[in-house]
């Protein structure tokens, strides 16, 4: 029974049951009272009424001539089948009326009762109103109640065949209901068992029907869409990480293999140890650099936001580029308009500026160009490395923001230089442009503009 | 008198790996593997320099030791030897009174050289107006160099690269330590850009003059000196 109850299709379907059966028990008793207490009501008055007429006529013109109106009243041809006058003498004697005689008529007085009488020879269930007369006669008047009973009877049949086959249809209503539900419901939760049992590319199947479960199992299988894309870059990263981490340890093993073999030179053996160890660095840096694009894209950095000068960050990093630059025969040129700040992280940003600058000075050509620009209208301030080298083709760029994607194999790099640049502009709100500089590439962070500190 | 050297480390392997490498250096070295003696004999004996592991056995955060020593008033450089490479880690680390942070895996040479500058480092005054060595000459006061009576125009950031160098005579300093105080800032540039500023400022004070003074030490990094 708890199983039950805890269905939700239960409990609504019950609900809607209950409300069916109480709607119509409602109407019913409305029913009722706008029939037949209706009409009860009115023969009560009516009787009260007569009966007050007649004990007026009583006093004014005395006992002869009320019984002689009760005769012309019984007399009429008017309401034969349910009148019933009779009066009953200061003697306890039948005077007059359509009732047998012998029958008791004492209290209660003036004020309508139900009662059986036998009238005409037959017994009948009668309203009556008694009123005792000053010379101590009792006047009855009253209504056969038979027809009025008989259309009780047929309401109160008709009400209660109503509730039954009301109940009927709730009962039946809510096992359709919770068995219609059950199967919307069992359908997603189908499939999310085979999902769970690892069948990612499994969707919930849409009916045409537009209804709330439709939009339901669509709003479901746009988040699984994601999730599998997810999924799918998650394994793109760690076969590429594989691949990244595995050939750099295969040629570490083959070097140190080869110098275990006999005969090998104590120079053999120094080289190989030399190999080893700049492998071993390279792997340390790359996992530094992946450990770095993990913190800033989950960003879940601690160390709080700071305003960040960004003409500092840029004169430091141009500073330290400078000679590399300069021993390369490329012009290096900074342009900061004003003093420029953000909110965030300085050593971030000057990891992704040094990033960025790397790239150009290694792929760029005989002109580099840093510049801070701030734009007040939208709020925003703009970190820009131009170069006047080949640029990218626009296919390619949203590749090489992709770790290990490297454009230029020749070039020694870890391919992770743009990817760490996206993740920290992704930590500070911003985004990594990378656009055609004609010629060249111009690389533009977009960071909000921090105006007073 | 030898540098006394007190190494906190619970992993075997990179404590003997640590301890013979100071030993062949001349260092006197004393391994502890439990955070509840390191502290008693941290406190109790008098050491040169601390290495510290950040975690220890029992859940212990190296950190907290380096606390209660702060709190006890003992100014012993303590350098830091941690897995937990992230800049936050770094920067509480250095906060929670490290003098120098080295995460793993390192290269002995640079914490070598850290621990070279971290147990030399009293000995040279902040407050001196002038360094000297052989016949180069850094007025600290007027940012001015001049090397056997002649004036050679640096940079700004030329001048403090050559003030660290010289500060740091006849020690091996790394190019992270470098990147680290000349430049102030913690992130790993790709190329080789402190090889190039140190050749820049080589041919500045070494061209034409006699003997050199900036050596390249192969596999550690540079040196300023008057040997070779």
């Amino acid at each position: 029974m708890t199983k039950l109850w805890r269905s939700v299709a239960f409990r609504l379907a019950l609900f809607c049951g209950v409300l069916v059966i109480g709607s119509t028990a409602v109407f019913s008793a409305i029913f009722y009272f706008g029939t037949i207490r209706k009409l009860d009501q009115e023969v009560d008055q009516k009787i009260a009424s007569i009966s007050e007429r007649l004990a007026n006529n009583f006093e004014a013109r005395g006992f002869e001539a009320l019984q002689r109106e009760i005769q012309t009243l019984l007399t009429d041809k008017f309401d034969v089948d349910t009148e019933i006058y009779f009066l009953v003498g200061p003697d306890g004697e039948k005077v007059v009326g359509n009732l047998s005689a012998g029958q008791e008529f004492t209290s209660p007085f003036d004020q309508p009762i139900s009662r059986e009488v036998i009238r005409d020879g037959l017994p009948s269930s009668a309203r009556l109103v008694l009123h005792k007369l000053p010379n101590g006669a009792v006047l009855v008047v009253g209504r056969d109640m038979k027809d009025l009973n008989g259309i009780a009877k047929l309401i109160w049949r008709t009400i209660g065949i109503g509730g039954v086959i009301a109940l009927v249809l709730a009962i039946g209503g809510t096992i359709l209901f919770r068995y219609l539900l059950e199967r919307r419901v069992g359908a997603i939760r189908q499939t999310v068992e085979e999902i769970e049992a690892g069948n990612l590319t499994k969707r919930i199947p849409v009916s045409g029907v537009e209804d709330e479960f439709a939009r339901l199992s669509d709003d479901m299988n746009h988040m699984l869409d994601r999730i599998e894309h997810l999924m799918d870059g998650v394994r793109h990263v760690s076969n590429t990480i594989a691949h990244n981490v595995r050939t750099p340890l295969s040629q570490i093993r083959g070097h140190l293999d080869e110098s275990l073999r006999a005969g090998a030179s104590a120079s053999r053996l120094t080289e190989a140890a030399e190999f080893s160890i700049a492998q071993v660095d390279g792997l340390i840096i790359v996992l530094d650099k992946l450990l770095q694009i993990a913190e800033s894209e989950s960003g879940t950095r601690r160390r709080p936001f700071k305003p960040v000068a960004l003409r500092e960050v840029v004169t430091t990093v141009v500073e330290l580029y400078d000679a590399i630059a300069e021993a390369q025969g490329i012009v290096l040129i900074t342009k900061i308009e004003g003093d420029p700040k953000t909110i965030g992280d300085k050593d971030l940003l000057a990891s992704a500026l040094a990033n960025l600058l790397d790239n150009a000075l290694k792929y760029g050509g005989r002109s580099v160009t840093v510049c801070v620009r701030e734009t007040p209208e939208t709020g925003t301030v703009s970190l820009l490395v131009q170069d006047n080298g080949p640029g990218i083709p626009p296919e390619e760029r949203p590749k090489v923001i992709q770790r290990f994607y490297r454009l230029d194999q020749r070039v020694p790099g870890t391919g992770l230089g743009l990817s760490i640049v996206a993740a920290i502009a992704h930590l500070h709100e911003a985004a990594l442009h990378l656009e055609d500089a004609g010629p060249g590439l111009l690389a533009r962070i977009v960071l909000p503009l921090r105006v007073s500190i | 008198m030898s540098v006394h050297c007190l190494i906190i480390e619970d992993e075997a392997d990179t404590a003997h790996f640590v301890c013979n490498g100071l030993k062949e250096a001349g260092y006197t070295v004393m391994w502890c593997r439990k955070s509840v003696e390191a502290l008693d004999i941290a406190t109790s004996e008098q050491w040169d320099i601390i290495i510290l592991d950040r975690m220890l056995p029992g859940n212990v955060d190296g950190l907290s030791i380096v606390k209660t020593l702060r709190e006890l008033g003992k100014t012993t450089p303590v350098l830091i030897l941690s897995a937990l490479a992230s800049l936050d880690e770094r920067v509480r680390g250095l906060r929670g009174g490290g003098d120098d942070y080295l995460t793993k895996p390192f290269a002995f040479s640079e914490l070598l050289a850290r621990v070279e500058a971290l147990t030399r480092r009293s000995k040279l005054s902040e407050d001196v107006g002038e360094l000297r060595v052989a016949d180069l000459k850094l007025d600290l006061r007027m940012r001015r160099v001049e090397r056997a009576g002649m004036p050679i125009p640096l940079q700004p950031r030329e001048f403090r690269l050559l003030e660290y160098l010289v500060r740091h005579q006849n020690q091996i300093v790394t190019r992270t330590m470098l990147l680290e105080s000349v430049w102030d800032y913690h992130f790993d540039p790709q190329t080789n850009v402190i090889d190039v500023q140190i050749s820049r400022l080589r041919s500045k004070i070494d061209k034409g003059f006699s003997p050199p003074l900036l050596h390249t030490v192969r596999g550690a990094g540079y040196m300023v000196s008057v040997h070779d």
